[in-house]
């Protein structure tokens, strides 16, 4: 089944800050985010994003 | 079709007794159903509908029992709001304020499922859209990781703030796939984590929900 594509977090922010009990977040630098993305409209489009994908570890 | 109402596959956090953390999480936003004011580790209601940038005409007409137990940690309709006969899925959709906003902006020729674990979130949704006089609304009970909606269904799937609750993320963002039609869009409201969790971090419930 075809995956999504155009994954972007478009918005980030603290959105826990000030409310009424404590919270845990904090300690684990949690942020409220938006992202978006779209469901490939084909196997070959899924499959093409797929090997465009490149991941280069740090030596 | 493919649709599939059974029990999901289990956490991919290894050693979590997934039926606690559900018991937890159901257990933490039943009382943010029923009692909304009680305080809670994250904001709520309509002044945390401003926090997060919705504009207070897509609230207009819906029911305020439903905005009061708004618990989201984003805003879906920031990034493109759903059209005019468009269908869409509300994953986790608690007391139902995404949905009915949704609702709204389909119109009549569009139709919105909501789908929750919790029944008390489900009765406060029912009742909400009820009371809003939208008849293109449904709430269905499912996990997330399961959706109770059929394959290609979807123009649009919606969720905020519930994705990091489900304990195996691959299937549910699986699932949203699933349900949504080739070329379907995903705008979903979560949480970012910036700092490592240690794994008995992750197998702790009461940090799951606090």
């Amino acid at each position: 089944m075809a995956g999504f594509v155009d994954f972007e977090i478009t918005w980030r922010a603290d959105v826990f800050g000030g409310a009424p009990q404590e919270s845990s977040a904090a300690s684990f630098g949690t942020m409220g985010i938006n992202f978006r993305a779209r469901k490939a409209t084909s196997e070959e489009e899924w499959q093409a994003a797929l090997a465009r994908l490149n991941c280069e570890l740090p030596s | 079709m493919t649709m599939d109402t059974h029990s999901p596959t289990g956490p991919s956090v290894p050693d979590l007794d997934l039926d606690s953390l559900r018991q937890a999480i159901q257990t933490e936003y039943q009382v943010v159903a029923e009692n909304p004011d009680h305080g809670f580790h994250f904001h709520t209601g309509r002044p945390l509908t401003r926090m997060l940038g919705y504009d207070d005409a897509w609230l207009e007409g819906i029911s305020e029992a439903a905005i009061a137990s708004f618990a989201g940690t984003g805003n879906p309709f920031s990034m493109e709001q759903p059209g005019p006969g468009d269908r869409v899925v509300d994953v986790g959709c608690g007391a139902g304020m995404d949905s009915l906003v949704a609702a709204k902006m389909v119109g009549p020729e569009g139709h919105v499922v909501g789908v929750d674990m919790t029944p008390a979130m489900l009765a406060k949704a029912r009742k909400a859209a009820r009371d809003t006089g939208l008849r293109n609304v449904e709430y269905r009970e499912g996990f997330g990781e399961a959706l109770p909606v059929f394959d290609g269904w979807a123009d649009l799937v919606i969720s905020n703030g519930v994705l990091n609750l489900m304990p195996d993320k691959h299937a549910a963002l699986g699932e949203m796939a699933r349900v949504l039609k080739p070329g379907g869009r995903l705008q979903i409201a979560d949480i970012l984590v910036e700092k490592p969790v240690p794994a008995g971090a992750k197998r702790n419930i009461d940090l799951w929900t606090g």
